[in-house]
């Protein structure tokens, strides 16, 4: 019985000790961090984490450039959002028609598979020849980004419709749009989602270059303009700032995906 | 008839539609260019494009390289950075799946570097290795290394615990589980981070040449638009296009000869 006890106790520490682990090892890494920059043994490129943090302080509270940390976050969400709503808007009805019909699909995949493979940022040099260094590059290029996997996986989600759905509504007297908009498209919205998602982190990662390519604001510039003034800190503390705001849009879809489809996680597992 | 058979006559059946549409897109493109309405400084004709890719193969005019040259520098920076993403993600990614203690210490310190995009990189990997070969092949490392080891991750969190207690039943050790049921219960997975590890790094490539470098694809584009010819961008950007999408291709073959399995 004690024996039992013991055993308990036991697997009890070992599961703390497991969740602890997490904490432990972040704390280490900082703290290390801290000793190896204080000790003087990296050179003047890496600043301490307490350097980096004292950054990101005087960058919310003081203007850098003509905004402060928020105020360049902002103006890239801004772009962002405004780019990924039109691709959402687009992308997702073309998908879903091109996936649906046919004869849509013939039309236009083949001119869509011209330009699938591009990666988004090779259109910043035509973006910049078309439009100049004002907005319109920037949200053209996020909007190349957020697009194609709107398209695609609308299209794919439409395409993979279960058969047999299809065929037992067809059976209770389903045609053409109701077939559409109450079979395929419910049984396609898992896959629009993830599309969507992808969507907008690629949209993230393209504001970035665009900004790092031309631009007086947004958290792009903000960080090339810490690569100019040769500040390691405030570099770290902009891609910290850019990490935490992607990893937070990512959590938001996820929230905003459980409430619009809640049959989605039976789906997905 | 199968339902793969019907899908490939229905397709069949309006290859003509799809020749038309090109053959369409094409015509606008030319129109536009020719009868003047876009300049030729924004947009140069689809023949104009075809002669300057013809010309780009042997010239280096007008951005210091031939198409070959750019390409080879590219592909070499890309391959290079992706090769020892992989070599490293790879088993990471599967031990962290598979040992409690190595997840408790690396992923919390992953889950940090995770959501900062690549590109975001790049300014102080410039800071710390200057515009050289080394500043690129860490950026393109660094964005192939994250989706290795979140696949691979993935991939072998999943096994089947009937599998891994079949195994144990008969007396496998924990090593040899792992080799033998979790790895290769995995590499479809692992396979789905390689490509997405190619993209990414083929992606990453051209930012990193679009903002410093001296030769490769994503620096001719950059010459282009300096020197405002639409014609080299475009040939530069269907370059990419294309060697990106034979490259996604050829892994797909060698995913295809090393887990037959998954076809069924």
């Amino acid at each position: 019985m004690e024996e039992v006890v013991g055993a308990m106790e036991n697997g009890k520490l070992v599961r703390s000790v497991t969740r602890l682990l997490p904490i432990v090892s972040l704390l280490a890494v900082v703290v290390i961090w801290q000793i190896v920059v204080s000790a003087g043994l990296s050179g003047h490129l890496v600043p301490s984490p307490t350097r980096v943090a004292e950054q990101f302080w005087r960058m919310l509270v003081q203007p850098v450039g003509r905004l402060t940390l928020i105020g360049h976050v902002c103006w890239s969400l801004r772009r962002v959002l405004t780019a990924f709503l039109v691709a959402a808007f687009l992308g997702v009805p073309l998908g879903l028609f091109m996936g649906w019909n046919r004869k849509f699909e013939a039309v236009v995949k083949p001119i869509f598979e011209i330009f699938r493979p591009i990666p988004p940022i090779a259109w910043i040099p035509l973006a910049i020849l078309w439009f100049g260094i004002g907005e319109t590059p920037k949200i053209f290029i996020c909007w190349v980004g957020a697009f194609v996997p709107a398209v695609m996986n609308a299209y794919t989600g439409i395409r993979f419709t279960d058969p047999l759905l299809l065929d037992a509504a067809r059976t209770l007297g389903a045609r053409g749009r109701q077939l559409f908009l109450e079979v395929a498209v419910p049984s396609a919205l898992p896959a629009i989602f993830a599309g969507l998602q992808n969507g907008l982190s690629l949209g993230w990662m393209c504001v970035l270059a665009a900004e790092m390519v031309g631009a007086r604001e947004g958290a792009g510039y903000l960080i090339l303009l810490g690569m100019d003034m040769s500040s390691p800190a405030m570099i770290i503390a902009g891609m910290l700032t850019i990490g935490g705001v992607g990893a937070f849009i990512a959590v938001g879809l996820r929230y905003l995906e459980k409430r619009v489809c809640p049959w989605l996680r039976a789906v997905t597992g | 008839m199968t339902e793969r058979g019907r899908a490939r006559a229905a397709a069949q059946s309006y290859w003509w539609l799809s020749g038309l549409s090109l053959a369409g897109f094409f015509l606008v493109w030319h129109g536009l260019v020719a009868l003047g309405i876009v300049p030729t400084t924004i947009l140069e004709s689809p023949v104009k494009v075809a002669q300057t890719f013809l010309m780009k193969l042997s010239s280096a005019y007008p951005d210091g390289a031939t198409l070959g040259q750019h390409f080879k520098t590219s592909l070499t920076l890309a391959l290079t950075g992706y090769v020892a993403a992989v070599v490293v993600g790879v088993p990471l990614g599967l031990l962290m799946g598979w040992y409690r203690t190595v997840d408790g210490i690396v992923r919390p310190l992953f889950e940090v570097v995770r959501p900062i995009p690549p590109i975001a990189w790049i300014p102080l990997s410039i800071l710390w290795f200057g515009i050289g070969l080394p500043a690129k092949a860490f950026i393109i490392w660094l964005s192939a290394f994250v989706p290795s080891v979140i696949n691979s991750y993935a991939g072998i969190r999943y096994t089947d615990p009937v599998l891994i207690n079949v195994a144990r039943t008969f007396g496998a050790s924990h090593w040899e589980t792992f080799l033998r049921v979790g790895v290769p219960w995995a590499l479809p997975m692992v396979f789905t981070g390689l490509r997405l590890s190619l993209s990414s790094a083929w992606m990453t490539l051209v930012a990193a040449e679009l903002l410093a470098a001296t030769e490769g694809l994503g620096y001719m584009i950059q010459m282009g638009r300096t020197l405002a010819r639409p014609d080299v961008i475009i040939v530069g950007m269907l370059t990419i296009g294309f060697a990106g999408a034979l490259m996604a291709l050829a892994l797909e073959r060698v995913e295809g000869r090393i887990t037959p399995w998954r076809r069924s």
